[in-house]
């Protein structure tokens, strides 16, 4: 279990790729699916025209003018949040392992290995891939994978921003109006939770601690759930995390068992990746001087909730999560 | 004479199975694979008249690599017969010297400083690329050989000061690792532990003159590897410059391996395991034992691929991995039969 975790966070970093579903998987089907579509498309509404894009590694891209099945490496929170279905998932550990959080959208689509074996994506007839960061065509694989359709890097590595990707996905699929409203409205909702928790708990510090076999991590303030909470919520964080985020560049640094014990966290949110229940972790006396231990402000949310991703969708998932847990 | 001229038939002959199971295997790899592809369509494709994504398939995505395998499995395997016969010891192998390591260090520290990940590999790099693993196999041999000298170089020397560079610099490796970031200490991860997924043309272009001018190179060398593996002073005695040319021998086999670490990684045991195969089927004159040795490197190799492509599909595992799956036990058997 946690050295699945353990690769599915290494993972995380890594890209994925969706691909969209189209209705048959075998080309010929599909290129009849998508001319039918194409040509109720002229009747119906203004037809979107082919279009060249410039990428983020700065690959002059055709995009199709209305792409029927998008594979889309680790960007489906983006996909969903638009409202596109990938023509299939990124998994791990031969396909059993997905982004469970988003599987109410997804759980009909199938998987793709992470590191997408060019046979695989081809498998799909994909007609536009979407690469997460340029990490994942590094060696000359871009035009590899260009070879098989038209193929479009998101970000750069050091691009972590889920807004400019959803805004650049939305671009390039020809949904930048979408991706603009899914943005509003994403920043209302949290603007509205951020002023019922400011009502409700003040500047007490909240903890988020994502438990492993062998560590204990935080976010870094201003990456993933750190973001979320810290930034998006305006809630406070303890000391601990604070300092640990001022050197631990990464999304999740580890720490210290002392530093653990010596937080004055009011509020505890536990991603548990340990495969122990919460009543049994907490029993370890290192953990007994927090203050939410004592008051019984510790919630538990599983690792395949989506606290360990980000995107719009799983961003909304984790407001939810800290709105039932703190005003219930 | 004629006991010569018997052994001569039979190791030709033995060739010639080799090159055949080669073209064989070949052919089933070709068909082999995520996508199918009937081995009509196979044909079709190869007389011009396959469907467009079948000719992607298998001239992008599967020739090259079936092509660089075929070819770092032969670099390789004759490295390591090299490497066998200057140090007179069986054991010995471009991976277990270090040799593999160093030119892996240099590789990995080219691809994460000069070239950094952002871009893409430009056709400039794939050609620097040996080059850079050829310095860093060449400082893993220049150290060994310096260590191992005293007043001379015993072979012996040689494979002990070999394992402690090897130690090093896969400590040294270690330690660059550690400071990546996750992701990319997962590609420096799988890239070490042999993999040759991701290649194409340009790969094959890069990597072709090396195995061209220094296998035949080999060959010519042949009988100077004869009469070192009998021992330094039945060489001297023979009228051998016996420390010329093992330093001779020595670049030739750390510039082989250094040229296939840059493209496939640290594919571990090919070079210890395919000579030895090769030396039980044609004996131990180097004149045969080479060419033998190179296709048998070439076939393992291509097998282990295939198998590395199909095992888990459509998931992929580094070929490496598969080479040191089948090639450990080898090696074990080899030590307590040493013993």
């Amino acid at each position: 279990m946690n050295r699945k975790v353990k690769s599915a966070i290494i993972l995380n970093l890594l890209l994925c790729v969706i691909l969209l579903v189209s209705a048959c998987s075998t080309s010929s089907n599909t290129s009849t699916a998508s001319d039918n579509a194409s040509t109720s498309e002229t009747t119906e509404t203004t037809q979107p025209t082919e279009r060249i894009l410039e990428d983020a590694m700065g690959n002059e891209v055709e995009i199709p003018a209305n792409p029927q099945s998008i594979i889309a490496s680790y960007l489906e929170d983006h996909l969903v949040a638009l409202g596109v279905k990938p023509a299939a998932q990124w998994s791990i550990a031969d396909g059993t392992s997905v982004q469970n959080y988003l599987q109410d959208s997804l759980n009909e689509i199938p998987t793709i290995p992470s590191d997408l074996p060019f046979e695989a994506v081809m498998s799909f007839s994909p007609d536009l891939i979407l690469m997460d960061t340029a990490g994942m065509v590094e060696g000359d694989k871009y035009e590899q994978y260009s070879k098989i359709a038209p193929t479009y890097v998101v970000a750069s590595d050091e691009d972590n921003d889920w807004r400019k990707k959803l805004l650049r996905i939305g671009e390039v699929l020809n949904k930048s109006d979408e991706a603009k409203e899914v943005l509003e409205n994403y920043d209302l909702k949290a603007k509205e939770a951020k002023e019922q928790l400011e009502q409700e708990i003040g500047t007490k510090p909240v903890a988020i601690l994502w438990v492993t076999a062998k560590s204990i991590y935080v976010p870094n303030v201003n990456l993933s759930s750190g973001a979320v909470l810290y930034g998006d919520l305006g809630l406070t964080a303890p000391q601990a995390i604070q300092e640990v985020s001022e050197t631990g560049t990464a999304n999740w640094n580890a720490l210290s068992l002392e530093k653990l014990a010596e937080m004055e966290a009011e509020y505890v949110f536990i991603v548990n990746g340990k495969g122990v229940t919460k009543d049994e972790l907490l029993q370890d006396p290192v953990w007994a001087g927090i203050p939410a231990v004592k008051n019984g402000r510790v919630y538990e949310y599983d690792k395949q909730a989506s606290w360990l991703y980000t995107g719009a969708i799983a961003n909304l998932q984790m407001i939810d999560n800290v709105m039932e847990s703190i005003l219930k | 004479m004629e006991s010569v001229k018997h052994i001569n038939k039979r190791a030709v002959a033995s060739m010639g199975i080799l090159a055949l199971l080669i073209v064989l295997s070949f052919f089933i790899s070709l068909n082999m694979g995520y996508i199918r592809i009937a081995p009509i369509d196979v044909i079709k494709v190869f007389i011009g008249a396959g469907t467009e994504e079948n000719q992607l398939v298998l001239f992008d995505f599967r020739l090259p690599r079936m092509v660089i395998a075929l070819l770092i499995g032969a670099g390789l395997a004759v490295s390591g017969a090299i490497l066998q016969g200057v140090a007179q010891n069986g054991l010995a192998d471009p991976g277990i010297l270090g040799i593999n390591a160093g030119a892996g260090l240099a590789v990995v520290l080219f691809i994460f400083f000069v070239q950094g990940t952002s871009s893409g590999l430009g056709m400039l790099s794939i050609f620097v690329m040996p080059l850079a693993a050829l310095a860093g196999g060449m400082l893993a041999a220049s150290l060994i050989y310096a260590l191992a000298w005293k007043k001379g170089v015993t072979p012996v020397r040689l494979i002990l000061v070999g394992i402690g560079i090897n130690a090093a610099f896969g400590a040294a490796l270690i330690i660059f690792q550690l400071k990546m970031n996750p992701r990319d200490f997962m590609q420096a991860t799988i890239w070490l532990s042999g993999s040759i997924w991701a290649t194409n043309w340009k790969f094959v272009v890069a990597m072709l003159p090396w195995i061209i001018i220094l296998i035949p190179y080999t060959f010519y060398k042949a009988r100077y590897l004869n009469v070192l593996s009998l021992g330094d002073h039945t060489a001297v005695g023979l009228g051998a410059a016996v420390e010329k040319e093992r330093r001779i021998l020595l670049l030739t086999a750390v510039a082989l391996a250094g040229s296939c670490v840059a493209m496939g990684g640290g594919i571990a045991f090919l070079g210890l395991v395919a000579p030895h195969l090769a030396r039980r089927i044609v004996g131990p004159k180097h004149e045969m034992l080479l060419p033998s040795t190179a296709l048998m490197g070439a076939l393992l190799l291509l097998v282990s691929d295939t198998i590395a492509r199909n095992i888990l599909s459509p998931s992929e595992i580094p070929v490496g991995l598969v080479v040191s799956a089948l090639g450990a036990p080898y090696f074990i058997y080899l030590l307590i039969k040493t013993n």
